[in-house]
């Protein structure tokens, strides 16, 4: 090569060198030993609240930073598997117990019993039902509050008071009914929520009396109960014609939010939204089923904190401080004044000042009546088999007779699978 | 042509596509190994920490599966008839916006927004759009032609769906891969073929298309990988399969089988079908339109 | 070049037509987004079709800008995507020069190599990725974060630039090297200006790859301070609950630096390829 080629090329090949060289220096990763890092779930106003209270836990450890970041739920288990499994992954995870199930499968938590003392633990409701989550024999999670229930949620200003008995609700419901502008389809309806949604319909399920699974978790889908609850939605949107005739998430919450429906079946995640926009919100328990005089029996779950299994000693420590400050009695008191949430401590939840709101009242009877969600990782595979046969009774592909048969199968085969 | 050959030092050439391929490797080969030994084991739920191989079994669940093949043909209804879309639209709207009119980089700044505004959001419009009661698709639907139509509760609606959400997300890209080639084609060619007396069509057949060609076989070949592995708007125009699971393409099964199902090794094998598919499909139209050559061949 | 023949009037009244439709069918979906973004109380859906919404609030551009750290978001991932495309156009650029004008062992099934990459489904790809670029200590870091954006971009420019090379007539090298020039000084001097148009696309799509890219960051990035903007909005989400105000908001203005960007970019997407003397 010509003297001046030698020089573009070698120029060119430090320039090269010097590039990736400083990139290097400058973005290398920052040493992770001195923070604190806790994923949650919580929704954005909750968690403004959290992020206080870590503030302030915070000055006793100046050493430290403390981070929560947040992720929503599906994200958060995915990544936080990932993070785990390679070895990363933040050190305390706030959210829904159902969760527990992969994540201890996987060993990307830490076992809890031998961190906390058992004066601590008793101090943790038990009634309606253990808030702390065992699973397969070790603890795994230490709750902040329990619930997550769907309630049946109603606009003050569109209907005075809830009713009590389905009957009732479609009485009521085919007067609220109307169709403004005439174009024949209804715009006002009495009742919205996520029905196409297997979780939005498990209520029904339990008010018909029977369940998913039965007690070592053998899916129990094809039954009377599941027929009958699906019958019955199908009903109110095709019979009784006070729900709308496809409805999601999104969907449902549009319309109570604008108004144009009186009653919406939500949990406790939505109803700050709902009072944010200014609705005048009654919570009330799910209508009772007339035909069997049950209660339906939404899932309720307790939501706290789990550790990654990388967890240092020294972290550890720490990590079991802030846990215990995070479910304090004054703390959990806190937020269920703000937020409607039910506390998980017994002391807490026996507070009588935490009585005088009303939401909280109703909030608490509907979990009274609700029933806990299993935390095995095949709960995820039962609603997956549920969703394509469930789904296609709306869309007129099966009977609920036949449906029920094919979620059955569906789940047995899923299981079988993917154990 | 004169050959100067002695400049055919491969040491430069080596130095320029060097650090590419370094890059690259980094990123691709160690998951990708990984991948492949994970689609010979069995790691599931129940055998995560301690799997072991179990030879070919994964490969011979995924292709006895029926779901795979139901798949695989929407997936490649899904990919031709984006492409042929994208490329279609891209190429027509290319060629007007070459043309000697007025207020060009206004339409060009209009017809790129669909790739510059974030995904997440315009595929989560589009669903709003499409739902059956409150959204614009069937209320302009029912004004100007009093119909409507059940569009995500059917499942050739929701992939209707899908498909003119993702075809409105990728014209833009090849309406500018084209504007881009067309640049390349000198305009003395089509005098030329002016004064021959050559209509449009022959122009374009002969002149514009095939001059085109090393730019847009590239940008072909990677947008039927793309569109082919494209999870994101099948997942959230569909709500995740919805209805009933039907609205799937290949890669958002693989989804939920590893991370719904945990059934690593399964979604690994599949992963790897996908791949050799790809791969296969790929290496014909290569050798087919012989874009990999150059100057010597 | 641009098609100078002087078109009839119906030509171009037909030409604005068809622009036009396209572009009404573009900018829709858009113009729902800002009246999401419009929209008091954080609200999807609606039954009207306006798109001015009522009672318009700019409430959720404001609280982006106060409230969250939106500023910060957009400036790393401005930095990061300007990286990306500087190293993407670079690499590319002579990668893709290479294939066009050289003969070496392993160019074809370099070139295939390349794009294999992309032919694997990503979501299987994370976790091995996120091994890989911990033990290299890339964890957290924009380094390791550059690599993987400019690994995903290149494959595609690299063969676009190669495409683009191979309409550009190699006589003009060798006319070049008969008068003395070197192989690099061809190169740089005369060959890459002419490829004008194609790097345009390289860097725009390296910027873009980039810009918007969501899962890969939500892995690697932990410390909140370093986070992009796709991960700042998905913040906005809360499962079942999204302040669909602000994250429309924020996409609005996300979109704004790629608009500005291709609008002073596209200025090059017109070259003039004088081929007056060579012919082949």
């Amino acid at each position: 090569m010509k003297p001046e080629q030698k020089k573009v090329v070698l120029r060119g090949k430090t320039a090269v060198l010097l590039f990736f060289v400083s990139i290097f220096i400058l973005g290398c990763g920052r040493s992770q030993s001195n923070t604190i890092m806790i994923w949650t779930t919580l929704r954005p106003i909750e968690r403004e609240l959290l992020q206080e209270k870590i503030n302030i836990f915070a000055r006793n450890y100046p050493m430290y930073r403390f981070q929560l970041l947040y992720y929503e739920t599906e994200e958060l288990r995915t990544n936080f598997i990932i993070a785990s499994l390679a070895g990363k992954g933040p050190d305390i995870v706030q959210g829904p117990s159902d969760n527990i199930g992969p994540f201890s499968d996987l060993g990307v938590i830490r076992p809890l019993e031998d961190v906390f003392s058992s004066t601590f633990l008793d101090s943790f409701i038990t009634e309606p039902f253990p808030a702390n989550t065992w699973f397969h024999g070790h603890l795994y999670q230490i709750a902040d509050r329990i619930g997550n229930q769907l309630t049946l949620v109603y606009n003050r200003d569109m209907i005075a008071t809830a009713p009590a008995t389905m009957n009732e609700l479609i009485a009521v419901g085919q007067k609220i009914v109307k169709d403004t502008d005439g174009d024949g389809t209804p715009d006002i309806y009495a009742l919205a929520w996520n029905y196409i949604e297997p979780y939005f319909a498990i209520p029904f399920i339990g008010g018909y009396g029977g369940w998913i699974v039965d007690d070592n978790f053998h899916p129990t889908l094809n039954s009377d109960a599941v027929i009958k609850a699906a019958t019955f939605i199908y009903d109110l949107a095709n019979k009784y014609k006070i729900i709308p005739r496809e409805c999601d998430y999104e969907t449902a919450n549009a319309l109570f939010l604008d108004g144009k429906v009186a009653m919406i079946i939500n949990g406790p995640w939505s109803w700050a939204t709902y009072i944010k926009a200014g609705v005048n919100i009654g919570l009330a328990r799910i209508p009772k089923v007339d035909e069997t005089g049950l209660w339906p029996t939404p899932m309720v779950s307790p939501k706290g904190y789990s550790v990654n299994i990388n967890i240092s000693k020294e972290k550890l420590k720490i990590v079991k401080h802030l846990i215990k400050f995070l479910t304090s009695d004054t703390l959990e008191e806190e937020f269920s004044k703000k937020f409607i949430t039910i506390p998980s401590r017994k002391k807490a939840l026996a507070d009588s000042s935490l009585y005088e709101a009303p939401l909280f009242n109703a909030a608490l009877s509907q979990v009274m009546v609700g029933r806990i969600m299993p935390v095995n990782s095949e709960l995820r595979w039962i609603w997956d088999a549920m969703r394509p046969a469930y789904q296609g009774i709306f869309t007129g592909r099966y009977s609920p007779e036949k449906a029920a048969e094919e979620m059955q199968k569906l789940a047995e085969k899923l299981i079988r699978e993917n154990r | 042509m004169t050959s100067t050959q002695s400049k055919n030092s491969p040491m430069l050439a080596y130095l320029y596509v060097g650090p590419a391929l370094f890059i690259m490797a980094i990123v691709v080969l160690y998951p990708f190994l990984y991948n492949v030994i994970l689609s010979f084991s069995n790691m599931n739920l129940t055998h995560f920490r301690d799997w072991h191989l179990i030879g070919l079994k994964n490969y011979l669940n995924v292709i006895e599966d029926t779901k795979f093949w139901y798949f695989l043909y929407k997936t490649i209804l899904w990919t031709v008839l984006n492409l042929f879309f994208h490329v279609g639209i891209g190429v027509f709207l290319a060629l007007l916006l070459n043309r000697d009119i007025r207020g060009k980089t206004f339409y060009r700044t209009l017809l790129i927004l669909p790739w510059a505004v974030p995904q997440y959001i315009t595929a989560l419009t589009w669903r709003g759009m499409f739902n059956s009661q409150y959204g614009a698709v069937n209320l302009i639907l029912e004004k100007f032609f009093h119909i409507q139509i059940a569009w995500l509760s059917t499942e050739w609606g929701a992939f209707t769906a899908c498909l003119i959400t993702n075809i409105w997300l990728g014209f833009p890209f090849m309406m500018i891969i084209t504007l881009g080639g067309l640049q390349s084609i000198p305009g003395e060619l089509y005098e030329a073929a002016d004064i021959d007396g050559a209509s449009s069509w022959q122009k374009f057949k002969n002149i514009t298309a095939p001059l085109l060609k090393p730019v847009m076989v590239p940008a072909i070949i990677l947008g039927v990988i793309w569109t082919f592995n494209n999870f994101n708007v099948v997942w959230l125009v569909s709500n995740g399969g919805e209805p009933s699971d039907t609205t799937h393409i290949l890669v958002s099964w693989v989804y939920k089988a590893a991370f719904t199902y945990f059934r690593m090794g399964y979604a690994a094998a599949f992963s790897m079908v996908i791949f050799v598919l790809l791969l296969m499909f790929s290496w014909r139209f290569i050798k087919k339109t012989r874009v990999t050559e150059n100057v010597y061949g | 070049m641009a098609n100078s023949r002087n078109l009839s009037i119906k030509g171009k009244i037909g030409t604005h037509l068809f622009l036009l439709i396209f572009s009404v069918f573009a900018i829709y979906p858009i113009l729902r987004v800002v009246s999401i973004s419009l929209r008091p109380g954080n609200r999807l859906l609606s039954r009207s079709l306006s798109l001015i919404p009522p009672n318009a609030t700019w409430d959720s551009y404001i609280r982006l800008f106060t409230r969250e750290p939106f500023l910060q978001w957009m400036g790393n991932s401005l930095f990061i995507s300007l990286i990306v495309m500087f190293v993407g156009v670079a690499l590319a650029a002579t990668a893709g020069y290479a294939f066009s004008r050289y003969k070496f062992r392993g160019r074809n099934s370099s070139m295939l190599a390349i794009i294999t990459t992309q032919m694997f489904p990503v979501t299987m790809l994370l976790l091995p990725l996120f091994i890989v670029l911990i033990a290299l200590h890339l964890y957290d870091s924009y380094v390791g974060l550059i690599i993987a954006y400019s690994a995903t971009a290149l494959p595609f420019t690299i063969w676009q630039m190669k495409g683009y090379y191979d309409t550009i007539p190699y006589s003009l090298e060798e006319a070049a090297m008969i008068d003395g020039a070197s192989p690099a000084y061809s190169f740089y001097k005369i060959i890459l200006p002419l490829a004008l148009p194609a790097l345009v696309i390289t860097a725009l799509f390296a910027f873009m790859t980039a810009w918007s890219e969501y899962l890969v960051a939500a892995v690697l990035l932990q410390d909140t301070r370093l986070f992009t903007l796709p991960l700042g909005l998905k913040r906005f989400q809360a499962n079942m609950e999204v302040a669909w105000g602000l994250y429309s908001a924020g996409a609005v203005l996300v979109s704004i630096p790629v608009v500005v960007l291709f609008m002073f970019l596209s200025r090059w997407l017109i070259s003039g390829l004088t081929l007056g003397s060579v012919k082949g």
